[in-house]
Order: C-alpha cells, then sequence, then structure tokens
C-alpha cells in the first residue's frame, strides 16, 4: 500500500512538472515568455499583436 | 459599455493618468515608448472603458506602433477621445489635439503635468483655450493625483449626453473648397458622415499613410483621384502652416502674466552633466557598477544568504523530517528534497538580488534617467549604423529579451527592427543572474559587480559588433530618425518604484512554479535513472551519459564537468533552469554547499569563460519564439540560434585558451 502511495505522489508530480514544460513550450510558440502570465504591458503586447505590413 | 480612447504625444504622462483612470497598474516608464500596443482598463462603478493608445505627435504614423492609434480611430468604436497634453510643452502638443478635434467625436483635453508649467512661472487661461478649440479642457497632474477626479466626473456627466465637440479650423480657401468636394463624394458614394468624411479628407490631404492605405483598401475614388492635386498644391505643408499659426495664436491669446519662476531648471543643469559628450558614457557605465554593487555586494547577496539558509536548512530538514515520518520511499523523498526543494528553492534563493536589479531599473525608469542612457548611447549606436532608439529595447531586454525584442517595433525601418531584433538576446537578461551569482561567489568573491559589469557590457560589444556586420551586410541605407522626449527628473515615488519592481519580479516568482519546477523534475528524473534502471550514483545517470558525450566538444572552452554541460542544455528551457540543475546534479541543499562544489570543477578562468557561454549561447524557448513571431519566419529564429552559438563558442574559446597562453588560470 505503502508503496502504491509513493508510487501515485510520484507520477503525479513528475506528471505536473511534464505538464509545464509542455504548457511552456506551446506557450513559446505563440510567442509568449514563461514569465508573463501577469498584466504587464509586454503580455499585453504579445497577447494584442497582430501582424501588421511592415 | 462607453469608451474612453486615450491619445497624447510620447511622454505625456498617458499611462499614469490611465492608471489613475482605472484603479490599475499598467507598466510606466519616464521614457518614450513604454505604450506599444494599446491597453483597456474601466473607470470603477460605471460603464466607461478607457483605452490607453501608444503615444503620438501626430496621426501619421511613422512607426509601427504609431499605426496602433491611426488604425485604432479608423476602424474600432470609440465614444469619447481623451486628449493627453503636456502642458509645459503645449505648442507642440496641441498640434495632435487639432487633429484628433477634427475626427469629431466629444472630445476632453486633459492639460497634464501643469505643476511642471507652473513651476515654469506659465499659466494659460483655460477659457480662451476651451473657447478656442470647442471642448472642454481640464488641468491635471497625473503623477500627483490632482485634478483626476474632476477628470472623472467630467467623463461620469458626459456618460449619458455625448456631444461632439464644435472645433473647426479655417484652412486656406483651396483646401476648403476641396475638402468640401471630396466630402460630397464621400457622402454620396459610400455613405460616410460628414465629419468623419471632412475628417478622411484633411487627413488624405495630409498625406496620413495609414488614411491613404484606408481610402486604397476601400476604393475611395473622390480623395485618390485627387491625390497628384494635393500633392501638387503642397496641401499637406499649408495644412501644417495653419494649424500651427493657428496654435501660436491661441497660446498667445491665453497665456497670462508670467509669475516668478520657483526653480531654476534643475533638469537643464543635471543634463548638462550626464549627457555630456565625454562624460556620459563613464556616468552610465558608473551607475550600472553602482546597481549591481547593491545587488551583489550590499543588499542582494546579504538578504540571498539569509534566505538560503532557511532553505538549505529549517527547510529541507523539516521536509526530511516529514518525509520520514510520513513513510516517503526512497525516491519520492530524494525528488522532494534533492530535486524540488534544492532544485527550485535553490533558485528562488536569488530572488532577493533579481528584486533588488529590478528596483534598481524601476528607479532609472521612473527619475527619467533611462530617456539620457538612451541618448548617451545613440552616439555609439551611429557608429554601427543604428541609433538611441535602437538602445531603447536593449535595455529593456536587460530585463527580459522577450519584451526587449517587442519594443524594437518602435523602429521605423524594416532593417534596423530585424537587426535589432537579432541582436537584443545578447543582452544579458535577469534570468541569468543566478548564474552569475553562483559563480562570482565562488571564484570572483572580491569583484562580484565588476565581473558582472564585464558580463553585461561584453553582451552590449557582442550585439554592437554583429549589428555593424548586418548593417553592412543588409546594406541599410535610410536611417530612422531618433527622436526621444527628455523628461523632467522625478524625485522617484515610493508607490512606483515598489509597484514596478513587483511587477517586473514577479515573473521570476511565477516561473519558479512553472517552468524551473517542470525543468528541475526532468532533470532529478534523468539524474535518478539511468540505461539499467535506478542509477546506483548521479554518474551512471542518463544525464551523465547526455552530459559525458558532449564533454569533448566543451573541453576547448575549459567546462570538463558533464553536470555543467547538462546544465547548458536546460538552459534552454530558461536560463534559471541552469542554476537549479547544477543544484540537483551536484545533490546540494543549498547554495553555499554548490559554490563550495564548483570551486573543485572550474577555475576562475574556465568559470569567466562559462559565464560568458552562458550569455551569449541560444535564446530561451520564449526568445526564439518571439523572434519568429517578429520576423515573420522561422529562419530567422533558427539563424539566431545558430548564430549566437558560434559567437559564444568562439568568444569563450578565446577567453579560456588566450588566458592559459597569457598564464591566466
Amino acid at each position: 500500500m505503502a508503496l502504491f502511495v509513493n508510487l501515485v505522489i510520484t507520477a503525479a508530480i513528475v506528471a505536473t512538472a511534464g505538464w509545464q514544460i509542455v504548457k511552456v513550450l506551446r506557450k513559446s510558440k505563440q510567442g509568449k515568455c514563461a514569465a508573463c502570465d501577469y498584466k504587464c504591458a509586454a503580455k499585453k503586447m504579445m497577447v494584442d499583436a497582430k501582424r501588421r505590413p511592415n | 459599455m462607453t469608451t474612453i480612447a486615450l491619445f497624447g504625444n510620447p511622454n505625456t504622462g498617458k499611462t499614469t493618468l490611465f492608471n489613475r483612470l482605472t484603479d490599475s497598474y499598467a507598466y510606466m516608464g519616464n521614457w518614450s515608448g513604454v505604450t506599444v500596443e494599446k491597453k483597456v482598463g474601466a473607470i470603477k462603478n460605471s460603464q466607461l472603458a478607457v483605452v490607453d493608445l501608444p503615444g503620438v505627435y501626430s496621426l501619421n504614423p511613422l512607426t509601427k506602433d504609431e499605426a496602433v492609434a491611426t488604425n485604432f480611430l479608423l476602424n474600432e468604436p470609440q465614444d469619447i477621445i481623451l486628449n493627453v497634453a503636456n502642458a509645459a510643452q503645449l505648442k507642440r502638443n496641441l498640434l495632435l489635439s487639432i487633429e484628433l478635434l477634427e475626427f469629431g467625436k466629444p472630445t476632453i483635453i486633459a492639460l497634464n503635468m501643469i505643476d511642471s508649467l507652473r513651476k515654469l512661472g506659465i499659466s494659460y487661461n483655460l477659457d480662451v483655450l476651451r473657447h478656442a478649440f470647442g471642448c472642454n479642457l481640464v488641468a491635471t497632474n497625473a503623477r500627483g493625483n490632482k485634478g483626476v477626479q474632476d477628470l472623472k466626473q467630467q467623463f461620469l456627466q458626459a456618460e449619458p449626453d455625448l456631444t461632439p465637440n464644435t472645433f473647426k479650423l479655417e484652412y486656406s480657401s483651396a483646401i476648403q473648397t476641396a475638402i468640401k468636394q471630396a466630402v460630397r463624394g464621400l457622402q454620396r458614394n459610400y455613405n460616410l458622415g460628414e465629419q468623419f468624411a471632412s475628417w478622411l479628407a484633411i487627413q488624405f490631404m495630409n498625406a496620413n499613410k495609414a488614411v491613404i492605405t484606408y481610402a486604397k483598401e476601400n476604393n475611395l475614388t473622390p480623395l485618390l483621384n485627387q491625390q497628384p492635386y494635393y500633392e501638387a498644391q503642397h496641401f499637406a505643408d499649408k495644412i501644417y502652416q495653419a494649424r500651427l499659426e493657428f496654435i501660436e495664436a491661441t497660446l498667445k491669446e491665453a497665456r497670462q502674466q508670467a509669475q516668478n519662476p520657483r526653480i531654476t531648471d534643475i533638469t537643464a543643469k543635471i543634463d548638462r552633466v550626464v549627457t555630456n559628450p565625454v562624460l556620459g558614457l563613464p556616468i552610465f557605465a558608473g551607475i550600472f557598477f553602482l546597481m549591481f554593487k547593491l545587488t551583489f555586494d550590499w543588499v542582494g547577496t546579504p538578504l540571498s544568504n539569509i534566505l538560503d539558509q532557511f532553505i538549505s536548512g529549517p527547510l529541507s530538514s523539516s521536509a526530511n523530517q516529514l518525509l520520514t515520518t510520513l513513510g516517503a520511499l526512497p525516491f519520492l523523498h530524494s525528488l522532494i528534497v534533492d530535486g524540488i526543494i534544492a532544485g527550485v528553492g535553490g533558485v528562488l534563493v536569488f530572488m532577493p538580488q533579481i528584486f533588488m536589479l529590478f528596483a534598481c531599473i524601476s528607479i532609472l525608469e521612473d527619475s527619467g534617467y533611462m530617456a539620457r542612457a538612451a541618448l548617451v548611447m545613440d552616439k555609439l549606436m551611429s557608429l554601427v549604423g543604428l541609433n538611441g532608439k535602437a538602445f531603447i529595447p536593449l535595455i529593456i531586454g536587460f530585463g527580459c529579451n522577450v519584451p526587449g525584442i517587442m519594443a524594437a517595433r518602435t523602429i521605423e525601418q524594416p532593417k534596423e527592427r530585424l537587426i535589432t531584433t537579432l541582436i537584443s538576446p545578447y543582452m544579458s537578461c535577469s534570468a541569468r543572474l543566478p548564474i552569475y551569482s553562483l559563480f562570482v561567489a565562488a571564484f570572483f568573491s572580491k569583484h562580484q559587480a565588476a565581473i558582472v559589469l564585464s558580463l553585461y557590457f561584453l553582451g552590449i560589444a557582442v550585439a554592437l559588433v554583429l549589428a555593424k556586420i548586418y548593417q553592412s551586410v543588409f546594406h541599410s541605407e535610410e536611417t530612422s530618425v531618433f527622436m526621444i522626449e527628455l523628461p523632467e527628473y522625478h524625485m522617484p515615488q515610493a508607490n512606483i518604484i515598489l509597484q514596478g519592481t513587483w511587477d517586473k519580479g514577479k515573473g521570476f516568482i511565477h516561473k519558479a512554479g512553472t517552468v524551473i519546477f517542470g525543468g528541475t523534475v526532468m532533470i532529478w528524473l534523468l539524474s535518478y535513472l539511468g540505461p539499467s534502471g535506478v542509477a546506483t550514483n548521479v554518474g551512471q545517470s542518463f544525464s551523465a551519459l547526455i552530459g559525458r558525450s558532449l564533454l569533448p566538444l566543451f573541453h576547448p572552452i575549459g567546462i570538463t564537468s558533464w553536470e555543467a554541460i547538462s546544465a547548458i542544455l536546460t538552459g534552454v528551457l530558461a536560463k534559471e533552469v541552469v542554476g537549479s540543475t547544477l543544484m540537483v546534479l551536484y545533490h546540494t541543499a543549498g547554495r553555499s554547499m554548490l559554490v563550495a562544489a564548483l570551486a573543485h570543477l572550474f577555475t576562475p578562468l574556465s568559470a569567466y569563460a562559462f559565464l560568458v557561454f552562458i550569455l551569449l549561447y541560444i535564446p530561451c524557448f520564449a526568445t526564439i519564439a518571439i523572434i519568429k513571431a517578429e520576423t515573420g519566419t522561422w529562419k530567422w529564429a533558427a539563424y539566431s540560434v545558430v548564430v549566437s552559438l558560434l559567437v559564444a563558442y568562439g568568444l569563450a574559446f578565446f577567453i579560456y585558451q588566450g588566458g592559459l597562453l597569457i598564464g591566466l588560470r
């Protein structure tokens, strides 16, 4: 039983960590910084930015 | 919902006023170019939304970000226009006001920074200005929160009863006739309102690029057919002249008896020293040195040590005891203590240093020095074919390369913008700070600030050399015009500094819970497992195998430990992960123990070469992605990765091998 609980907790931590990396990579592809989940001007710039012709 | 659009010249305090009106906090800086995209907020207990747009000198856009303001007028609904004007520079600011008033929407002009005007001993009769401009005017000092409540009241009163402004400037008869003809055609064939048609016609005659594009997209033939005539008649010059004459006459009439100025111009006195062609650069370097002294020697590191003692001491041992009591098996025990606490905690101990650095940057921004830094760097930047404008994205990159690259949008010439984007990742972002801190503590304890300063300046130097190369390769002939507002110096305000520091620094804490946590657990897994299952020691793990396979490649630059190579690889995820990887791989519970461990694996020379490599090598994923987003192609992102790797390796090789040759170790 103890082994099972230990395995479940370990798996949960590893899965969460893996998910965080996947999220960061996905956000990076959209041009977002991993740190930019807060309401800063940089985030606004990135979220709202539309490609405009040069 | 009623929308208030906030327009104004750069650095008129628009963002401060926006924050005051909406009780929110948006990033503020006492220098131009801070608002690159529009920000939206709401006035509490009302149906009023406020949109803060990038600062513009006129509605005729010179740069990408300036086009945001004009396109907002053309394409998005707005009910009220709030024009924020710098009261001390009305002649120039009112040129934009006229363009906005001609748009015809209900408009309020906020004469902001009214305190600066009073200090100069000047005042204007607001009734004369109200009458001349046919709209309401409010005197405000957004920084001191004066006049903002009056302004709010104006909006709340205006909300149910929006009366368009009555402003109409009398241009010369030829222009008036041309406007009438164009308006008739636009109303008849395109069903446009008279006011909007008139505004479009004036802007078109004024050669507004965004409006010309709009006219072409909508095939507005009454304007397009007349374009050669408008140009031949020099309508754009005549419109400008008429506006200027009107402003000068109005200001002359409104200006009241001068009082005795309360201050002599302190700003000008300081500027004579800090923007001096000879002293400017040493002062800039000195300010950065002071910043690193505060970060590494005086404030940041002592606080960091306290945090380190707590994490490696009571926190680690309590977690150990708790896990033992709860019956955690060795692998879970190791994951939590050696992985998460050591790795994530090991990076979090650098929080005081990072916050200290951000506090210093916030002080520089709020005081008004940053605009001078760009001016001082203009001379140096012009040597490589760029100008001070390109330095603003670079200096933002000291915080994080991602917004730094985005700020390159303020550069109008595409080639200059591309060059600035490509050289931005060489700016030493704050994520590299924990690694610097570890290595300078281990190898350069007496010269920590000087070593870090040398890395920052090396980053700038590499960026400038590459810019020069790109400039000659791209054959960029056109150059951007560099204009920057030099705001008055302010005594930095505590609330703005605290808010600015928190706003910049909380991203670091957020990263600890996301990418650093993810990276740490993954590296723990790679160090716990090996080809034959659970590795009996870390030297037989996957991470050791990967690191060792690359050792011959890194040997010439002085890196002889596979742990450091594994850390370099994980650093691509986010640079902070380099530190947490070292913590996990060296099985150290605290920063001081890691510092001691590093001392056996590096020499001061190889440590410096390692730091140079970390400074310059592949940008993190987020930066690579933003280069792709801003250049519109993966080609430049891939190019940036390859070149940065080559530059980092080449320079680290040169430093290490050159150092050995001259007898350093």
